[in-house]
């Protein structure tokens, strides 16, 4: 039996680290080993140094650092069969929730948003960086790291984009334009340019390109353009401004008939309410959009138009403006009552599907329907008035 | 008839015959193992380094097996042993292997068993 001095332990350890084994509990393994190995088998008077060289070369095939090789290999491609199941179920979980959703927004069933919103979330945060990691781990080449990289980051932020604009969040268009950008200006020509080069590649780089942009122009050929949205603008704008004068009209007219005078007070104190609190809200809204307070005929040259924009910008939960509409909401329940208690003729006033109630309005839609709650009072006024 | 199983038919069972040396043995060390599986086997199988280690490696990051070190000496050695999951996984991959061997003597046809 031989005894191992501290001195030839220390050169044991340190070939080992020479001949490229770097981690710590693997030199530690192997250094043990080989000790036992030696202390068991050589003669207490042995060499030694040959006796090393001839033991440490039963542990491999070309060199010692393909231990090391195969034990991160064992480690890397456990995780990798286990991402690749995750990526599987993932994948087969958001586009079940997908069609679920699609199907229950379809037939306007409750719960449509919940399935939209896992689907497309289970998809574009856990499906796709599954998928970028397996690939980048499948090509050792930088440069298709960053194309696979790009064209993931693109994936998710062009479906992101959708479900936020589908769930009507804010930042849903920056985020399919960033997408677009991504797709079209950095990811199509590295990844083109690289695959052309590539003979066996050729043909699959063409036919994935074209139907990338063949994707892209087809969103796109769905997005309305800047030309159009403007013509779209001030159609809304105008018949606003329109809708504006015959109501100003109307109520002048109806100042003339009754002369000041009321056939029922507690209606007309209503109807002031009513005509007060609507003008507040149109002017809340009017302000925020164009800066002005009231219309104006010049608007066209003004570039002053309404946007399409979301009517709860200004109307949102606790602010004055909400209070106003929650207000207003209240006075018209109380005149509804009045008026149909005094004359059966008389209009109610809506609330179901105006912007009392919905929340997702449209500034245009909104604006509308304050205007037509106040052509109803006016209405109602004259009929109120040749009753008298 | 003597003969030393080829390193393929080795590596698919290794992590399971670890497992179950340490199901056996409370706790051993690398070396330990190899020289007790040609003990065993009258040298029939002989673990190599460089299948053991990574294996071991694989067990320890797997959660299967639990490290005590200690100094022998000026060197470090490292003792393995089954974690609790380590050990139903030890019972699993035993009973798998059996089911294995009984549908592999049926696939090959293998009437008796060489002596």
């Amino acid at each position: 039996m031989y005894c191992l001095s501290e001195q030839q332990i220390d050169y044991i350890l340190n070939d080992i680290s020479a001949r490229g084994v770097k981690l710590e509990s693997l030199q530690l393994n192997l250094l043990d080993h080989v000790c036992c190995i030696i202390e068991q088998n050589l003669e207490a008077d042995g060499d030694f140094e040959a006796f090393y060289e001839r033991t440490i070369k039963t542990f491999y095939k070309s060199e010692l650092r393909e231990i090391e090789v195969e034990a991160i290999n064992l480690l890397t491609y456990k995780n990798y069969y286990v991402m690749k199941k995750i990526m599987i179920i993932s994948g087969s979980i958001s586009t079940l929730l997908l069609c679920l959703g699609i199907v229950f927004k379809f037939e306007h069933m409750a719960g449509a948003s919940f399935f939209l919103v896992t689907g497309i979330s289970f998809f574009s945060l856990i499906f796709l960086p599954l998928v970028f990691t397996l690939k980048a781990k499948e090509n050792q080449n930088v440069k298709d790291k960053l194309v696979i990289g790009l064209g993931t980051l693109a994936g998710i932020l062009f479906s992101m984009g959708i479900l936020f604009k589908v769930m009507h969040w804010p930042l849903a268009n920056v985020m399919a334009v960033v997408a677009l950008v991504i797709m079209l200006i950095l990811f199509l020509p590295i990844y083109f340019f690289s695959g052309i080069r590539n003979a066996e590649r050729k043909i699959n780089t063409i036919v994935s390109s074209v139907l990338i942009i063949a994707v892209c122009g087809l969103f796109l050929a769905l997005v309305r353009s800047p030309a159009g949205t403007r013509i779209q603008q001030l159609t809304e704008y105008s018949q606003f401004v329109r809708n504006q004068q015959i109501l100003k009209t109307e109520q002048i007219l109806l100042a003339h008939e009754t002369k000041g005078e009321t056939y029922n007070q507690e209606a007309a104190v209503l109807a002031n309410k009513i005509n007060a609190l609507c003008e507040e809200l149109k002017e809340r809204i009017l302000m925020g959009e164009t800066g002005q307070k009231s219309i104006d005929n010049e608007y066209e040259n003004q570039n002053t138009l309404l946007s399409d924009d979301w009517a709860w910008k200004y109307l949102e939960d606790g602010t004055d403006g909400n209070a106003k509409l929650e207000e207003l909401k209240a006075t018209i329940i109380k005149y509804n009552k009045v008026a149909t208690d005094m004359n059966n003729n008389l209009q109610s006033l809506p609330i179901k599907l105006t912007v009392l109630e919905m929340r997702d309005k449209r500034i245009p839609n909104a604006l509308n329907d304050f205007i037509q709650i106040q052509m109803l009072v006016t209405q109602n006024g004259r009929q109120l008035a040749s009753l008298k | 008839m003597h003969m030393i199983y080829s390193s393929e038919l080795i590596k698919g069972t290794l992590k399971t015959i670890v497992l179950k040396l340490l199901a056996d043995n409370k706790r051993m060390y690398g070396y330990e193992i190899t020289q007790r599986v040609k003990e065993l086997t009258m040298d029939k199988i002989q673990i190599t380094e460089g299948a053991l280690y990574p294996t071991l490696h694989a067990l320890e990051e797997d959660g299967l097996v639990t490290i005590e070190t200690e100094y022998i000496g000026k060197r470090m050695r490292k003792y393995y042993s089954l974690s609790p999951t380590g050990k139903t996984k030890t019972q699993e991959k035993v009973s798998e292997f059996a089911d294995f061997i009984n549908t592999m003597k049926f696939l090959l046809d293998i009437k008796t068993l060489p002596a």
